[in-house]
C-alpha cells in the first residue's frame, strides 16, 4: 500500500503543499522594489479587506463562477447521461471528442471566440450582410466572458458526471419503474442522489478555475471586467508586489475551501453509489 | 401504456442526442475558425474570405515555433508519463490494500483538482524562486504540471478500476505468478484503456498549459507562452497554422479510433458486442 501510493502522496505534498505553505508565509511579509522582506505584518490582508476594488474583483469573480457552474450543470447532465447510457461501443470516443479542443491552447480558442463574436467576427459580419446591426451584448461584455467560461469548462463537468454514470447501475431504474415511479421521480430519487458525488466534483472543477480565471475576462470581458485572477497575476508580473499577491492567493484558496466545505456537507457517503470503496 | 412510455423514452433520447451534437458544434466552431483563419490573408478581419498559405511557410521558417513546440512536447510527455505512473500506482494501492489511511490518501491524490491552476503556478514560482533560488526551468514546469495531471489521471483510473475484479490477480498468484508478472499479464491487458485515457488527458493538460507553465518557465518558450507574448502585437498567423496542423493530426487519430471501434479490432475497454 505505502509502496504503491507513497510516491504519489509524497510528490503531491512536496510540489503542491510546500508551495502553498510558502505563499501563506509570504503573505505576512513585505515587498519593496521587487524584493521580499521577512518583517511579519498583516498589512497585505488589511489592504485586501479595506480597499473596495479587491472586494469588487472577488465578488465579480464569484458571481461569474456561480453562473458558469449552474449553466454547465444544466447542460452537462443530459449530455453525460446520453453518452453513458446510449454511447455503446463509442463511449470513449465521444468523451475524447470533448477533450480534443484542449489540443488548441486556451489563448487561441479565446481569440477564435473573439473572431466569432467580436466586432469583425462571423456573427456580426453575417448580420451586416442582411443589413442588421451587430449584437452589442456579445462584444466585450460579462455575457461574452461567461460564454467563454462555459466553453472552456463544460467538458470537465460532462466528464465528471460521465465517470460517475458509467459506474451507475441503470438496472435500478427498471426496479424504480416496476415499483411505479415515473421517469422524473426515478431521476430525482435514484439517479441524481446516487451520482451526486460525481456531480459535486464536476461543479468544483468548473467553479474553482472560473473563480481564478484571468485570461478569459481579459480578452472577452471588456474594460470593466477585471477579475480577481487578473489582479492576482499582475501582482506577480507587472507590479511585482509578491507579498500582496501571496495574500490574494491565500484568500482565493480559503474561498475555494469554503465552497468545497459547503458542498462536502451535502455528500452522504452511504448513498454515494461508490459501493466498491466501502467494501472490505 | 408501455408504448406511450417507450415513445416518451425515445423522444428524450433524441433530445439528449441533439444536445450532444449542439455541444460538439459549440466546442468545435472556434477550432474550425482557427483552421479557417490560418488560411486567410488578414487574421484580424478574416471576412470576407481570401486565402493564402503564407502562414504555413513562415511557420517552418521561424525557429521560435519549433523550439516552443519542442518544449511543449517535453512538458506534455514528461508530465503525462509521471502523472500516469504515480496515479496508477496510487489507485492500485488504494483499491487493493485497504487501510485506515485510505481516505487520507484519496483526499491527497484528489486535492490538486481543487486548487486553481493560477494558484499552482504562482505558488510554485514563489517557492522555487524565493526559497530554493531556482530560475525558471523545464523540470519545475513538468513537476508543477504533473501535480494537476496526477489528480486527473487518478480520478480517471479510479473510476474505471473500482469495478475491477482483483480475484483474477489472486488466481494468477495462486498459480505461481509473481506480482510483477501478474500485473503485466493479467491486470494491464484489462485496464490499459483507462491508463491510455489518463495519459492522454494529463498530456493535453500539460502540453497546452498556460498558467502553470508560464510562471515556472521564465523565458523558455512554449506554445501557449508564445501565444500569450504575441497577443500584445496581435496573434501571429503562424500560431493558427500550427494549431490547424495539430488538429489535423488529432482528427486523423480519432478517425483511426473510430474505424478500430467500428470493426471491433480494438475495443478500448468496451465489453459489449
Amino acid at each position: 500500500m505505502l509502496l504503491l501510493a507513497g510516491p504519489g502522496v509524497l510528490f503531491i505534498l512536496v510540489t503542491l503543499l510546500l508551495p502553498l505553505l510558502a505563499i501563506f508565509m509570504f503573505s505576512f511579509w513585505r515587498t519593496a522594489s521587487y524584493e521580499l522582506y521577512p518583517d511579519w505584518n498583516l498589512d497585505n490582508y488589511h489592504v485586501l479587506f479595506t480597499e473596495a476594488a479587491y472586494r469588487t474583483f472577488l465578488l465579480r469573480s464569484a458571481l461569474s463562477a456561480v453562473v458558469t457552474s449552474l449553466l454547465c450543470l444544466l447542460y452537462a447532465w443530459p449530455v453525460a447521461y446520453f453518452i453513458a447510457r446510449h454511447g455503446g461501443r463509442y463511449r470513449l470516443l465521444l468523451v475524447l471528442l470533448l477533450a480534443a479542443p484542449f489540443f488548441t491552447g486556451v489563448i487561441l480558442r479565446i481569440a477564435a471566440l473573439q473572431g466569432i463574436f467580436g466586432p469583425g467576427g462571423l456573427i456580426n459580419m453575417a448580420l451586416g450582410i442582411f443589413g442588421m446591426p451587430p449584437i452589442a451584448a456579445l462584444m466585450y461584455t460579462p455575457l461574452a466572458a461567461t460564454i467563454g467560461h462555459v466553453y472552456l469548462f463544460v467538458p470537465f463537468m460532462v466528464t465528471a458526471i460521465y465517470l460517475s454514470l458509467v459506474n451507475f447501475n441503470f438496472d435500478l431504474l427498471e426496479t424504480a419503474k416496476i415499483n411505479g415511479a415515473g421517469p422524473w421521480r426515478a431521476f430525482v430519487e435514484v439517479t441524481w442522489p446516487l451520482n451526486w458525488i460525481g456531480t459535486a466534483i464536476g461543479l468544483a472543477l468548473v467553479f474553482i478555475p472560473c473563480l481564478a480565471s484571468a485570461v478569459t475576462p481579459r480578452f472577452l470581458g471588456g474594460p470593466s471586467a477585471t477579475s480577481f485572477g487578473m489582479s492576482l497575476g499582475q501582482q506577480f508580473g507587472e507590479t511585482g508586489t509578491w507579498a500582496l499577491g501571496s495574500a490574494m492567493g491565500v484568500v482565493l484558496f480559503a474561498f475555494s475551501l469554503l465552497v468545497l466545505a459547503v458542498m462536502g456537507f451535502t455528500v452522504n457517503l452511504k448513498r454515494s453509489g461508490f459501493t466498491g470503496m466501502g467494501a472490505r | 401504456m408501455t408504448s406511450v412510455g417507450d415513445r416518451a423514452e425515445s423522444w428524450r433520447r433524441l433530445a439528449m442526442s441533439v444536445l450532444l451534437c449542439l455541444l460538439y458544434v459549440f466546442l468545435y466552431a472556434p477550432i474550425l475558425f482557427v483552421i479557417y483563419a490560418s488560411f486567410s490573408e488578414d487574421i484580424v478581419w478574416p471576412f470576407p474570405p481570401s486565402f493564402t498559405t503564407d502562414a504555413y511557410a513562415e511557420l517552418f521558417d521561424n525557429s521560435l515555433y519549433s523550439d516552443a513546440l519542442n518544449n511543449s512536447l517535453i512538458i506534455g510527455l514528461g508530465s503525462g508519463v509521471l502523472s500516469t505512473l504515480l496515479a496508477t500506482a496510487g489507485v492500485i494501492g488504494v483499491l487493493r490494500f485497504p487501510s485506515r489511511r485510505r481516505a487520507l490518501i484519496l483526499i491527497t491524490f484528489l486535492a490538486p483538482l481543487f486548487v486553481a491552476e493560477l494558484l499552482i503556478g504562482i505558488s510554485s514560482l514563489a517557492f522555487n524562486a524565493r526559497l530554493l533560488g531556482l530560475p525558471g526551468n523545464l523540470f519545475s514546469a513538468i513537476a508543477a504540471n504533473a501535480v494537476e495531471g496526477t489528480a486527473f489521471a487518478f480520478l480517471i483510473v479510479l473510476a474505471q478500476l473500482v469495478r475491477y475484479d482483483w480475484q483474477m490477480d489472486d488466481a494468477a498468484m495462486v498459480f505461481g505468478a509473481s506480482p510483477a508478472r501478474c500485473f503485466w499479464e493479467v491486470t494491464l491487458p484489462t485496464i490499459w484503456p483507462s491508463l491510455f485515457g489518463a495519459f492522454l488527458i494529463s498530456f493535453i493538460l500539460a502540453f497546452n498549459n498556460l498558467e502553470i507553465s508560464f510562471y515556472n518557465l521564465g523565458a523558455i518558450p512554449t506554445l501557449p507562452s508564445v501565444a500569450w507574448g504575441s497577443l500584445r502585437f496581435g496573434l501571429g498567423p503562424e500560431l493558427f497554422a500550427l494549431a490547424a496542423l495539430t488538429n489535423g493530426l488529432v482528427f486523423a487519430v480519432f478517425a483511426l479510433m473510430y474505424v478500430l471501434m467500428r470493426t471491433g479490432i480494438v475495443k478500448f475497454g468496451y465489453r459489449g458486442v
